[in-house]
């Protein structure tokens, strides 16, 4: 991750960011001097206690949040210079709850801005279905009537539509019951795999990171205190051993 | 027909009424006879100040008395509007301002100087009340319109992010949700248009039939300020939410989730 040469999709230099002070409140940091390197095709996984900045630095990378000028480079540009339309096409952003517009399936994968082009045809919004693992019998379904795992499923594949180089995962099983967090995680590595994709994950569940594998980074209060890579689902730190085993306990 | 005057002894007999209500709420326990006093008296004072108020200015007949009263009123109005909203909003003041005064000019400009043709244009009788009744509904709906977009933010917030995250413009994104504030805002005013006359006799017309107006020309009056009302609903929440809205996005289209 933080090593030398290679070809890195998102960097991020000296990021630190706080929500403005209001009336009353003082400005609230949120990212801390938080520096790293995401090689293209790798994994990353972001863990921590709730409220260190983790999906704070996530949406930076697709431009969700603003970084300061010069922290947040996407594909070698800083994303400050980039139109943040054109930024979430190419990092896709699936999160937490899975959003279903008023429609079908089919309204749902055709959803996008008028000026995007893509492929959009029934053959290949099936084909999309299938590498998440649904199939063409979802099309005309009403979208709001589909499982919580389903609904996720399609938020993935709506995303893979934009035919991405990253895909950005905000805590996407955790609002899943168990059966469907695998199959969920099953989805996501399968893509890492098929797609080559990108694909930087903040969550709080140990089988997402063992099947992701590639880097795992520690983040309290806006700070890293920890990274390592994971070596055959292997996790070398005490801390985030911990942390892993104690998410999985009330999980 | 002319009005019959009301006396001060009169108005006593009016107060009758208030113990009525009093008395109510003493039987009932309902707490409100400190509430009932406070506001009976200040409907007295405050309509005599008005009064007096609008003496002086009908008896000056100067435009320029009758353009402050109606900078005073809108400033109340939108004084009423910002506080209406459930939660503070940075700029709700300069908001409300430009969606009142707005929606208040134009809708006024046309009624005034095209529809009756009131010369001069100041002339206090008509300009004055008027202006009421355009302000009074500007500003419920750019209220209504106002709470409704920031509390469907709240609700609907990933819905906002999620449609960001596929690469939709800010404006794009919020659209349902202006849609929404805009829905209700004017559907007050389209459910008057469907009832008025029917279910109640408007105030305006109850009162220029009062002062002795024909019915058949008051309704014509009354039609008339439906639809300058209607007019300045639209007007003016369609101003007040795209600013509102305009307030909750930045130039990079990200939500602005810290005001939320």
């Amino acid at each position: 991750m933080s090593t030398a040469a290679g070809d890195p999709i998102f960097q991020v230099e000296h990021l630190s960011l706080a929500y403005p002070a209001r009336r009353g409140q003082p400005a609230a940091p949120i990212l801390d001097d938080v520096s790293l390197s995401v090689e293209r095709g790798s994994a990353l996984t972001l863990v921590g206690p709730s409220g260190s900045g983790k999906s704070t630095l996530l949406r930076c990378l697709n431009r969700l949040e603003e970084p300061p000028p010069g922290t947040v480079r996407f594909d070698g540009r800083d994303v400050t210079t980039l139109d943040p339309r054109d930024v979430r096409q190419r990092a896709a952003l699936v999160m937490q709850t899975a959003v279903m517009f008023d429609g079908t399936v089919h309204d749902n994968l055709r959803l996008r801005p008028a000026n995007v082009a893509g492929d959009f045809s029934d053959a290949h919004l099936t084909e999309t279905l299938e590498e998440v693992g649904l199939d063409a019998t979802f099309l005309p379904r009403d979208a709001s009537t589909l499982s919580g795992g389903e609904k996720q499923r399609v938020t993935i594949a709506r995303a893979l539509l934009r035919d991405p180089q990253a895909l950005l995962l905000d805590e996407p099983t955790s609002a899943l019951d168990p059966p469907n967090v695998s199959l969920v995680v099953e989805t996501i590595s399968r893509l890492r795999q098929t797609r080559r994709l990108t694909i930087v994950a903040v969550t709080h569940q140990p089988e997402l990171v063992h099947r992701l594998g590639g880097w795992l980074l520690y983040l309290v209060k806006g700070r890293i205190e920890a990274r390592e890579a994971i070596e055959g689902g292997a996790v070398s730190d005490a801390r985030l051993r911990a942390f892993l085993a104690g998410e999985r306990s009330h999980a | 027909m002319s009005v019959l005057d009301l006396s001060a002894w009169q108005l006593a007999l009016a107060s009758l009424l208030v113990v009525v209500v009093i008395a109510v709420s003493v039987m009932q326990r309902l707490g409100l006879e400190r509430d009932l006093v406070i506001g009976a008296v200040r409907t007295i004072v405050q309509l005599y100040l008005v009064g007096l108020i609008l003496a002086a200015v009908f008896a000056a007949a100067t435009w320029y008395w009758v353009v402050l009263i109606l900078v005073v009123m809108t400033a109340v109005a939108t004084h009423a509007a910002v506080s209406r909203l459930g939660r503070p909003l940075p700029g709700a003041y300069w908001i409300a301002a430009a969606a009142l005064s707005v929606s208040t000019t134009a809708t006024l400009a046309w009624v005034i100087g095209v529809i009756v043709q009131v010369r001069p244009w100041w002339e206090p009788q008509y300009i004055i009340p008027i202006a009421g009744m355009i302000l009074g509904n500007s500003m419920t709906s750019a209220a209504l319109a106002g709470d409704r977009l920031q509390s469907d933010l709240r609700a609907r917030r990933d819905e906002v992010e999620a449609r960001l995250a596929l690469g939709f413009s800010g404006r794009e994104a919020l659209q349902p949700l202006v849609r929404g504030a805009l829905r209700a805002a004017m559907i007050p005013t389209v459910n008057v248009m469907m009832t008025v006359g029917v279910v109640q006799l408007p105030g305006m017309m109850t009162g220029q039939i009062l002062a002795g107006s024909s019915p058949l020309l008051a309704i014509r009056y009354q039609i008339v300020v439906v639809f300058m009302q209607a007019a300045a609903t639209a007007i003016g929440s369609l101003i007040f939410v795209r600013l509102a809205a305009g307030r909750y996005l930045t130039a990079a289209h990200q939500l602005r989730r810290y005001l939320l």
